[in-house]
């Protein structure tokens, strides 16, 4: 049975994240049905409302999956009014986010010891890269320094090479964090009634993604970076196959697994070999393993090796690209893979929820994303009550802009 | 066996809440983790055997007992052996849900029916209970039955397919694609599950209890999700063309950084870091669109320069002029950082054998609600046993 709302429902966020991590979260929220008021201005134009050459966009975005579901407002919080204006949506929403520097929402006029006194059970959450305090709250930072700084980037990577940057991933593992705190604060709000500030750092977040190998460290243990290989599983890798640009992934955890595995590979005469009959001695000789397992897989095909290594219970994966993601029938039954609407192509998939609900309402993407300042009539109108004239007036002079 | 009195929990934000978590792997362990350090009670039911993470590398001693992962995975949690194919272990478990909030599992679906840990089963007992099922594809569709270890999520959720990119592929373009370090799929599974169940006992008051169906494969997805708007864009993402144009990692005298410069400003302030060196001073330079086209041998002067010079000197220069410049810090590195010092990222807590160790607390921290461990690692079933050592209120 489903009830019609969505598990956020009711729950307004006024949000004036940036960049990627900080929307990444409030889309979070906005998949589970909060309603997110994102303010942008055309005095600084959000990155996609803009050419993103780097990346090869020539001109603005028709999806940004970060500002999908978000209600646009326009607001120029260089001007005082603005701000005023802006405080006033705060007073009527459950949270406010931002992901300026550290500094910055002060500046404007928006820190939560001034958003408190318009709204004084305020649950607002600053994400930045190095926190709002300490000697480098100041660093400017994107994806690739959070996982140099935390200490993802340097254990990532081929262990005779050097360390990999980090991308988008690091922003929106931080966001993840992110909505889960602000949930967390909301249930305390209904408990005690009361504000909660929440500082989340984005390297903090890529330092919580090795916190074992910083347990080993405090305990003066050395760490090395494994690359695809493991400590206990062997063998544990990624193989090339017959096809070109074909990975299989595989991880063994006990012999039961290994001989399931020689017997869809057909080479149960490795089966009583000393080398690799037990976990112990499959470590210990897990390079050359990894060698026997490179000649096996060679000539195999990698998704039906797959398909008849995890039907007999082996973990096993092909190394998915973004088509093969697109092509597959398990997320589009899952409603992971969900279409929305585009005006430069009709079938341009988003990613929904990770999750099926047994009786909220369907959560994931539900609108694609708004154009600069499309719900003006709804917040500025409806939710502030402010007449064709006023906005007329705030527009003309730069205000609503 | 104890009462569970939190007086000492009162202040943090999910006082008051009680979580059974049954775990295998790493993605549910993580949601429990981060529910008991927001202060939640965190009960941790483990077979005879204990939790096969006990077991689970990296590990703080020779014989393979003490995993660093379990430490950082469980610390605040309770434990309790809890056998589902006793009747004395389906009446504990029982006892437990009635006074739970929510039950976080990662039980193959194939043996749910016999455990009595179907949605249906539980969902007719504990009407009012929030149960989240995770697992690496989920537990409904054509792929509910596949297992997966952290390798075979990450590179079925698109990421690994795009690692390595920058200096490390171009440096063995041959080589197969790479997973990061850890559990780093399995942990998107285990934050996005917490926050399902959160979002679920926000709406409680109006649903009830429900049931949720959480995959780390969509987890580690959707984090990876500009992948998929560039293939609405109509370009299919790689690992050999994911790459920034200029700017990147940079081997120095003493170890790595990673330098970005997206920004036009930030391109100026990077050649006055590098003392305005004269192949820098070329008219085409000025043109960031020309400086994308010729990325390669940007990064080649900058390559030269940078082996150089050391690490903290360069960093420290180029914070200062605005360029966006950050040290490949190792666990020493964290561990013994001023930054996390200031901030409190790591405390104090006690290891299962009893030894003191540092362990960090969480990412994020709360105004008005300081966290902090409300226990040690759990000793198996400790929670069974009249008293526990450093246990308070007991």
């Amino acid at each position: 049975m489903s009830t019609s709302k969505l598990p956020l429902s009711g729950v307004r966020i006024a949000d004036f994240t940036i960049h990627n991590a900080g929307p990444f979260g409030t889309h979070i929220l906005s998949q589970l049905g909060a309603e997110i008021i994102k303010f942008e201005s055309n005095a600084r134009p959000d990155a996609l409302r803009k050419p993103h050459a780097v990346y090869g966009r020539m001109g603005p975005a028709t999806f940004d999956q970060v500002t999908a579901n978000k209600l646009s407002v326009r607001l120029n919080l260089k001007k005082t009014e603005a701000v005023d204006l802006a405080k006033r949506v705060v007073a009527i929403s459950d949270i406010a986010a931002e992901s300026f520097r550290a500094g910055v929402m002060k500046r404007l006029g928006l820190d939560f010891e001034t958003l408190c006194q318009v709204k004084p059970d305020l649950v607002m959450l600053s994400l930045s890269s190095c926190g709002q305090d300490g000697p480098d709250s100041h660093f400017a930072g994107y994806a690739p320094l959070f996982g140099a700084w935390g200490g993802l980037g340097a254990l990532t990577g081929y262990p005779d090479g050097p360390p990999v940057e980090i991308r988008h991933v690091m922003d929106h593992a931080s966001g993840y964090h992110g909505a889960l705190a602000v949930i967390a604060a909301l249930l305390q709000r209904r408990r005690t009634g009361k504000p909660q500030f929440i500082d989340l750092a984005a390297r903090e977040v890529s330092s919580a993604m090795i916190g074992d190998a910083l347990v080993m460290g405090a305990m003066g243990l050395p760490v090395k970076r494994p690359g695809n290989g493991d400590i206990a599983m062997a063998p544990h890798g990624v193989y090339a196959t017959a096809q070109d640009d074909r990975w299989l992934t595989i991880a063994v955890r006990n012999d039961q697994e290994f001989l399931t595995l020689l017997n869809i590979l057909e080479k149960q005469d490795f089966a009583t070999d000393s080398r690799f009959n037990t976990v112990i001695a499959r470590r210990q000789n897990s390079a050359e393993l990894d060698g026997l397992m490179t000649q096996w897989l060679a000539s195999c095909n990698a998704e039906e090796t797959a398909e008849a290594l995890q039907v007999a219970g082996v973990c096993a994966h092909v190394s998915w690209s973004t088509q093969d993601i697109a092509n597959d029938p398990h997320l589009h039954s899952r409603k992971t893979l969900v279409n929305v609407d585009d005006t430069s192509n009709p079938d341009r998939l988003a990613v929904g929820s990770p999750a099926i609900f047994s009786k909220s309402a369907e959560v994931g993407v539900l609108r694609g994303t708004p154009d600069l300042g499309q719900d003006e009539d709804y917040v500025f109108g409806e939710l502030l009550g402010l007449d064709r004239k006023q906005r007329q007036d705030l527009e003309e002079r730069e205000i609503i802009f | 066996m104890q009462d569970l009195k939190e007086s000492h929990t009162d202040s943090l934000p999910l006082a008051g809440y009680r979580v059974l978590e049954r775990s295998r792997g790493a993605a549910t362990a993580y949601a429990g983790r981060l529910m008991a350090t927001l202060g939640a009670t965190v009960i941790l039911m483990e077979p005879e055997t204990g939790s096969p993470l006990r077991q689970a590398p990296p590990w703080l001693d020779d014989d393979e007992q003490q995993s660093a992962l379990f430490a950082y995975l469980s610390v605040g949690k309770r434990s309790l052996i809890c056998n589902l194919e006793t009747a004395a272990g389906k009446q504990l478990f029982n006892q437990q849900l009635q006074n739970a909030d929510i039950f976080i599992d990662d039980t193959p679906v194939a043996e749910r029916e016999t455990l009595g840990l179907t949605p249906k089963a539980i969902a007719e007992k504990f009407p009012n209970l929030i149960h989240v099922s995770l697992l690496p594809f989920g537990a409904t569709g054509p792929k509910a039955d596949w297992d997966g270890e952290e390798l075979n999520i990450v590179h079925a959720g698109s990421e690994g397919y795009l690692l390595p990119n920058g200096f490390a592929q171009e440096s063995f373009p041959e080589r197969g694609p790479l997973k990061m370090y850890g559990h780093f799929a399995e942990y998107q599974g285990g934050v996005y599950a917490a926050t399902a169940a959160l979002s679920a006992l926000w709406s409680a008051p109006v649903s009830g209890g429900q049931y949720i169906d959480v995959s780390s494969q969509a987890a580690v997805l959707l984090c990876g999700a500009y992948a998929m708007q560039r293939l609405g864009d109509g370009s299919l993402e790689h690992r050999a063309t994911r790459k920034f144009r200029y700017g990147g990692v940079f081997k120095t005298a003493d170890g790595y950084i990673q330098l970005l410069t997206l920004e036009d400003r930030q391109w100026q302030g990077t050649v006055e870091l590098m003392g305005n060196p004269e192949w820098a001073k070329a008219e085409w330079l000025q043109d960031p669109l020309e400086r994308s086209r010729r990325g390669d041998e940007i990064n080649h002067h900058i390559r030269e320069w940078m082996a150089q010079h050391s690490v903290e000197d360069i960093v420290s220069k180029a914070q200062e002029l605005g360029v966006p410049a950050a040290k490949y810090r190792n666990p020493e590195d964290v561990i013994a950082g001023e930054q996390e010092a200031f901030r409190g990222l790591f405390e104090t807590t006690t290891l299962e054998n009893g030894q003191q160790t540092e362990i960090l607390l969480a990412p994020f921290r709360f105004k008005f609600s300081p966290l902090h461990f409300t226990g040690g690692v759990p000793a198996l079933n400790e929670l069974a046993q009249p008293t526990r050592a450093g246990d308070i209120n007991t």
